[in-house]
């Protein structure tokens, strides 16, 4: 099982976060892990890119052009991985493919703030690793709880959190 | 499968190599990928000076191991230009000046997590003939081993080492068990003695004397280059082409080698651990029977690495060459098979 898992927003919205506790929960559970960053000199505003590879073998090298999940976060994100293969196909040639834009209804509904939109797709990807037996969601709910719990937001990140969870994607 | 296995970023890991090498010092200005090199070492309590910039950091390293501190320093791209300086007084002067350096994409700011593009920088950047020690790590394994060996070869040898990885490296994190990684330390030593009086030049008045000291060092230099230099090699016996490359780029040809042979193409593997000296010999046997026809250079830059290996092959050995180069950018296992494939 080698599983190749690609996250792209904008930089600031927290793409490194989500990969780190993905990252954590495999790793604790007997997976190799390989997990680089990959972004530019701007702390904020470009890209940030999360390069994450799960598996039960030695992994041979940590960046790759096909992945098999795909979050895409923003526009500028949306055309920094055009050129990864297979991104720009309808999801079923990739796993899981989430798309920002796909939510926006999602988000405006239940009202989720902006700043817990990549803990809501940490959700998404969460339930996805869970039904593959890598990690358990409350495993990801606990770790998040230890490093979000006692910062603002804690209640608003929760609620996208939990909602990710109902919603059938 | 888990074991003893820790999770660590690579900075981590050179930053615990430095403290098991048993290192007193860091002297260094921040640039990424190494950043948290300087910052991992401040947390640990133990002596460092950032310093106003990266000549500062090479001069003090240069300082510190004249006085008998294990020294070190970390940098890449623009600020391992600035190095060169002290570097080269510690290749005059022969000491042991340890570097570790995240190449960065160049020229300039380029980029600032990866290339292969300093890798003429490391071996001949200074003022001098290249007499230094570069290790070139493929793996997180590696990084912490060949940091190690960089202390211990520079105290035993008295060259500068330079351990050259990346960015990705750097920032990579992986599961690792460093208990059974054991290696024993070089202990520093005072290179000057406190109570006599050395004069110990990094100028001289006649060329004749700086001729005489080159030569010198040259000697030394030949003679250790044999023991220090490694290289990583797999599938030759029956290969007919060799595929060559170093760093992290290495750790993708091997898988593809791997999964080329499953195809039945007989593709060899030849990686240098050692940039300088460079593992002559290992890749010159190579070519006693006649099954390869073909060497292919993989590097993320336009070339540097097979300037090395064109300049080092024995003249006498005929062998075509071919180039898969991505300056500044990573190379993966797929790319590497379709580039064989098709050629």
């Amino acid at each position: 099982m080698i599983l190749k898992i690609l996250l792209a927003g904008d930089g600031g919205q927290g793409i490194q976060s989500i990969s780190d506790l993905l990252a954590q929960a495999s790793f604790a559970n007997g997976f190799f892990i390989s997990q680089i960053p990959n972004y530019g000199l701007e702390q904020r505003g470009g890209v940030s890119l999360s390069f994450l590879i799960i598996s039960d073998e030695e992994i041979a090298y940590p960046r790759f052009s096909e992945p098999n999940v795909l979050l895409i976060m923003s526009e500028q994100a949306d055309a920094r991985t055009k050129k990864f293969k297979n991104a720009d196909l309808p999801t079923g040639r990739q796993d899981l493919k989430l798309d920002i834009n796909d939510f926006v209804e999602v988000f405006k509904e239940n009202n989720i703030l902006k700043q817990s939109y990549n803990i809501f797709f940490l959700g998404l990807i969460t339930k996805f690793l869970a039904d593959k037996n890598i990690l358990k969601t409350e495993q990801i709910f606990e770790l998040l709880e230890k490093k979000l719990s006692k910062k603002t937001n804690w209640e608003e990140n929760k609620k996208a959190f939990e909602l990710s969870l109902k919603i059938n994607k | 499968m888990n074991n003893n296995r820790k999770f660590l970023y690579g900075h981590e890991l050179v930053v615990q190599a430095c403290l098991d090498a048993e290192a007193e010092v860091m002297y260094g200005y921040p640039i990424t990928p190494t950043c948290e090199i300087l910052s991992g070492w401040i947390a640990t309590g133990k002596p460092s000076l950032q310093t106003e910039d990266e000549i500062a950091a090479g001069f003090a390293v240069c300082g510190a191991v004249l006085a008998g501190q294990k020294a070190f320093t970390a940098s890449g791209g623009p600020g391992h230009i600035l190095l060169q300086d002290g570097m080269s007084m510690a290749e005059g002067m022969r000491l042991p000046f340890v570097i570790i350096v995240g190449q960065r994409g160049g020229p300039s700011s380029g980029t600032v997590i990866y290339s292969q593009q300093e890798v003429m920088l490391a071996c001949f950047g200074g003022n001098g003939e290249g007499l230094r020690l570069v290790y070139s790590p493929a793996t997180s394994r590696e990084l912490y081993e060949l940091t190690r060996q960089a202390f211990n070869d520079a105290w035993q040898y008295r060259f500068p080492a330079i351990v050259l990885t990346d960015g990705y490296l750097l920032k990579m994190r992986s599961g690792i068990n460093l208990a059974e990684i054991k290696i024993e330390n070089v202990p520093a030593h005072q290179l000057v003695p406190e109570d006599k009086i050395v004069h110990w030049p990094n100028i001289y008045t006649m060329e004749e004397e700086l001729n005489e000291q080159i030569n010198l060092a040259q000697k030394d230099w030949d003679e250790i280059s044999p023991p220090i230099a490694k290289a990583e090699i797999l599938e030759t016996a029956d290969a007919e082409i060799l595929l060559i490359a170093h760093g992290i780029v290495g750790a993708a040809v091997k898988e593809a080698v791997k999964q080329l042979r499953k195809s039945g193409i007989k593709a060899g593997y030849f990686r240098p651990i050692t940039l300088r000296p460079f593992p002559k010999k290992d890749l010159d046997n190579l070519f006693m029977k006649d099954n390869l026809k073909k060497i292919i250079v993989i590097e993320s830059s336009s070339g540097q690495l097979a300037r090395i290996v064109r300049e080092q092959l024995a003249p006498e050995i005929a062998v075509g060459f071919e180039y898969l180069q991505k300056p500044g950018l990573g190379i993966e296992v797929e790319e590497i098979i379709d580039f064989i494939k098709n050629n």
